[in-house]
């Protein structure tokens, strides 16, 4: 596959510095989806969408100036590159050798699809939303409504930048979110489950889409059973799987070497030092198999990488681009990310997670005598600049007497990320991964975050009623 | 106006060519969008990010015997349009019959002038645009000693062409053009940072009013220095405007019928009753001179109007779109509303603001007494459910007592239930405000009574 030829991209880029800058890009991409929606035990939505795009940059000094077009077109291309080329102002820049051949990198094929999007039959996919929505029906009949979206994406990209490189990536990925509302008595609860692969349909064979059904209206109809969530500070267990997302949203974005630069991050000026119990060891790495954040090459052409966040406890390192990797003197971690050609590439996180300690999960809740299970996270929000936090409980127990209790409902976590980390007590064995779009500086970009079941000491519990 | 007569001479030129590609028996709707704009941000006095956007494309709905099927290309490259035409008359074989899936007819459009474009967004040249950025942020750091520095400042401008057209005789087009600025200014006293906003919004770049957006994110940033947190406590909240159009948010998207008809509002059944407190008018005016959502017509063709939803707290009519509203057999409100040409038309609120009352933010603090203002929600996405209603948010804001605000709060969290909201709200300010964020959402300072706020200490 090739998306564009070195030639052209080689006059492009001459364009785009012909001003002056640093260094100067170009980002090609070619875009197929399909998308599926059920709801109401009908497909009413069956999308299908072609995208073209290219986008140029030119950076100098700390300044990033874009220009993005539909049209793949020299002309449109080279029109781009001038609209990006004018926002260089006067000033010295870094000598850019030009007129050396822009060299391929090889493709990489890492992440092998088994059942390709384009070989699996419309009418194949039509009935895995009919059998997630069935299986989710037949969970209970207070079960009143499910929502079902399938999706699958090819990606093909190609990045050609002033460092004399041409680096293409193809992504397939295919995800399946089941969202399901079980009601009693007038009160609503809602329930989700959302597999994803960076690969094919074969997803389903490991994650078929009635597991996903099932514990999307599990997860609601045992909400329905839950007593409003109790007030105050308490000790918080918070399960494997989706509570990942309160390190990634917590912690993982103040790790991002844009925030740190800006010093809108609580971890400015903390490498190698303690930010954390010992027992938290935290990575991002894109190379996971298959894994839904994973790629080869990110969207600046830097390969894949595993990247140690936190290792006993001590900040080793940050997530960067290629603009922060160069103005920060340190080697790119391929976090260079962005939605689509109309957006910048920025420092993201791919999959991020806690590595599995040694303690079981029946153990954490046993040494617990009065706190919060959160089995399920909804999203939240975080202050970068000051760490705080909050973050709903989708799914949420009491543990009582080293037991799990009641279930509750209307809880949010508030806390403060890197307090958080410190408090950390207990890491269990059982890492396991969510799927999720990021959102940052409007743009949503595919992530896991994982975490095995851990203990914080203490957490203010935002809820509705008395600790009892 | 060439230009514009131009793309509905695309749309009206593929709907007939889509006609005789895919067959008498498959009605049509082509909308195509061209956009273009231009996002300067700045940081640090120097010019961070800027990004020239060029968008175009276009979006396919067909429909056959009742089935929908949906494709979009980008660019207008009849090869790719024609794809994108086969392409959704395929996708309409593999769904589900409706009845109520329709197109709309021919209406006449409105012809008065919206207030909706403005060529300045388009010839005021970009290092003006740059320089107004830049401005924004240097007025807003020679505020306070204490703003050491903006997180970002921000201009942002888009003109866009939409023209529609469909196999029954709908045609029609629009020019509009926006543009915003922001800041986010953090305030450091004592190892402790705070982060301000505040925002402008207009059709033209000059209407921006950069002195008062650096004076408001300024002094919100700086009011919440030395915030701590406070014992949990039943309260009178007084929601700050930005607060408020936030809680409206949420508020738009239980109002949508789709919602409503899905079972995913805690307004479904509620037609006819009171579900607010008297205080409570909540208009949705699609013609709204100036609007940020103004337009003639809305996303699949039906004219944009201007209706009460609640009306002194009693629900008079959901959001429709033909969809919607064949299957509750009312009338479209012209609410039909999709992102881009990426989407079919779903519903969506258009200019959705709660009605101006009486008094200041000022007055309002005063009449309270006893009570937390609320600046700024964190978790509006997670907290604020539209389809239970459930209400919980954290929050920074004021400790008010004896009627003036005092004490600035952090790690406090606000719960409740949506309804018990809108049924406890008390007064209404008149410092209506819109959002320039997710639509175009307007409200003023309002006050609910009863709202347990949690913290610790």
């Amino acid at each position: 596959m090739t998306v564009i030829d070195e030639d052209l991209a080689g006059r492009v880029l001459k364009s785009a510095l012909a001003k002056g800058g640093d260094f100067a890009d170009l980002f090609v991409e070619r875009r197929r989806v399909y998308n599926l929606r059920l709801e109401e035990g009908k497909v009413e939505e069956n999308t299908s969408g072609w995208e073209a795009g290219a986008g140029v940059r030119v950076i100098r000094g700390e300044a990033v100036a874009y220009a993005y077009t539909n049209d793949l077109s020299e002309a449109a291309l080279e029109e781009t590159a001038r609209a990006a080329a004018s926002a260089a102002r006067a000033g010295t820049s870094a000598p850019v050798d030009l007129e050396k051949p822009l060299c391929r990198l090889p493709v990489l094929d890492r992440h092998p699809v088994d059942v390709d999007i384009e070989d699996f039959p419309r009418e194949e996919k039509i009935a895995l939303l009919h059998r997630a929505d069935q299986a989710a029906r037949e969970a209970g009949r207070e079960v009143i409504q499910v929502v079902v979206v399938l999706g699958d994406a090819r990606q093909e990209i190609t990045v050609a930048n002033s460092l004399g490189e041409v680096v293409s990536d193809n992504r397939v990925r295919v995800r399946l979110v089941v969202q399901a509302v079980a009601a009693r008595d007038g009160e609503i609860q809602t329930g989700h489950e959302s597999p994803g692969i960076l690969g094919g349909y074969e997803l389903f064979q490991e994650f078929p889409p009635e597991r996903a059904g099932r514990e999307a209206a599990l997860q609601a109809l045992t909400m329905l059973e839950a007593r409003p969530a109790p007030t105050g500070p308490m000790t918080v267990v918070i399960a494997n799987g989706t509570g990942g997302v309160l390190f990634h949203e917590a912690c993982g974005h103040g790790l991002e070497a844009d925030a740190v630069y800006k010093r809108a991050s609580v971890f400015a000026g903390k490498l190698g030092e303690r930010v954390a119990s010992d027992l938290v060891y935290a990575y991002d790495d894109a190379t996971l198999t298959k894994r839904w954040g994973s790629f080869c090459y990110d969207d600046e052409g830097v390969e894949a990488s595993r990247t140690p966040l936190i290792e006993e406890g001590i900040l080793r390192n940050f997530i960067n681009d290629r603009k922060r990797a160069m103005r920060d003197g340190v080697a790119p971690t391929g976090n260079g990310r962005r939605q689509s050609y109309r957006f910048i590439p920025i420092p993201r996180m791919t999959n991020t997670y806690i590595q599995a300690g040694t303690a079981s999960r029946e153990d954490i809740i046993s040494d617990t005598r009065l706190g919060l299970y959160a089995r399920k996270l909804g999203g939240g929000e975080v202050n970068p600049v000051t760490g705080d936090f909050i973050f709903a409980v989708t799914e949420g127990y009491m543990i009582r007497g080293g037991r799990l209790a009641e279930p509750v409902k209307g809880a949010t976590l508030i806390g403060n990320g890197p307090r958080v980390l410190l408090d950390i007590d207990a890491v269990a064995d059982d890492l396991d991964f969510d799927t999720g779009m990021c959102g940052k500086d409007g743009q949503a970009v595919p992530v896991c975050t994982g975490q095995p079941t851990l203990r914080v000491r203490e957490l203010v519990v935002g809820g509705i009623a008395e600790v009892s | 106006m060439e230009e514009r007569r131009g793309l509905l001479d695309l749309a009206e030129e593929w709907v007939e060519r889509g006609r005789s590609l895919t067959g008498p028996d498959v009605d049509l709707e082509i909308y195509v969008q061209e956009s273009r704009g231009l996002t300067v941000k700045v940081y640090g006095r120097q010019v961070e990010g800027l990004r020239y956007s060029r968008s175009r494309g276009v979006g396919v709905r067909a429909l056959k015997e009742d089935r929908l099927g949906y494709s979009y290309c980008t660019g207008f490259h009849p090869r790719d349009v024609e794809r994108a035409v086969r392409e959704a008359a395929e996708n309409a074989r593999f769904s589900a019959p409706d009845e109520h899936n329709l197109l709309p007819g021919p209406t006449d459009y409105a012809q008065e002038d919206l207030g909706i474009y403005h060529p300045e967004t388009e010839d005021m040249p970009s290092e003006d645009k740059v320089d107004l950025a830049l401005r924004l942020e240097g007025l807003t750091i020679a505020k306070d000693p204490r703003i050491r520095r903006v997180e970002t400042a921000v201009y942002a401008d888009a003109v866009s062409e939409v023209a529609l057209a469909n196999t029954l005789g709908v045609s029609g087009s629009y020019r509009s053009s926006d543009c915003h600025c922001y800041v986010f200014p953090i305030a450091e006293e004592g190892g402790e940072s705070q982060t301000g906003f505040s925002f402008d919004l207009g059709v033209r770049p000059s209407e921006l009013d950069l002195e008062r957006v650096a004076e408001e994110a300024a002094e919100r940033a700086l009011c919440l220095l030395g915030s701590r947190s406070m014992p949990s406590k039943r309260m009178t909240l007084v929601l700050d405007s930005f607060v408020a159009s936030e809680f409206l948010g949420m508020l738009a998207a239980a109002l949508s019928a789709e919602a409503v008809l899905k079972g995913r509002s805690f307004l479904a059944g509620k037609l006819g009753e009171e579900v607010a407190s008297p205080q409570v008018t909540v208009i949705d005016d699609g013609l709204l001179v100036g609007g940020s959502a103004t337009a003639p017509f809305d996303d699949e063709g039906v004219p944009c109007r201007r209706k009460e939803v609640i009306d002194r707290g009693v629900l008079l009519s959901y959001l429709h779109n033909m969809y919607t509203a064949s299957r509750s057999g009312t009338v479209s409100t012209g609410n039909a509303s999709r992102s881009s040409f990426r989407e079919r038309p779903r519903v969506g609120a258009s200019n959705l603001f709660l009605q101006p009352g009486k008094g200041t933010r000022e007055d309002l603090i005063r009449s309270v007494g006893e009570g937390v203002l609320v600046l700024q929600v964190v978790g509006a996405h997670a907290g604020a459910n539209p389809v239970t209603g459930e209400i919980s948010l954290g929050a920074l804001g004021l400790r008010i007592r004896n009627g003036e605000v005092e004490q600035p709060l952090r790690e406090i969290t606000l719960a409740g239930k949506a309804l018990d909201f809108l049924r406890n709200t008390v007064a209404v300010g008149e410092d209506l405000r819109f959002l320039p964020f997710e639509g175009s959402l307007g409200a003023p300072t309002v006050v609910v009574e009863g709202v347990m706020v949690s913290g610790r200490g």
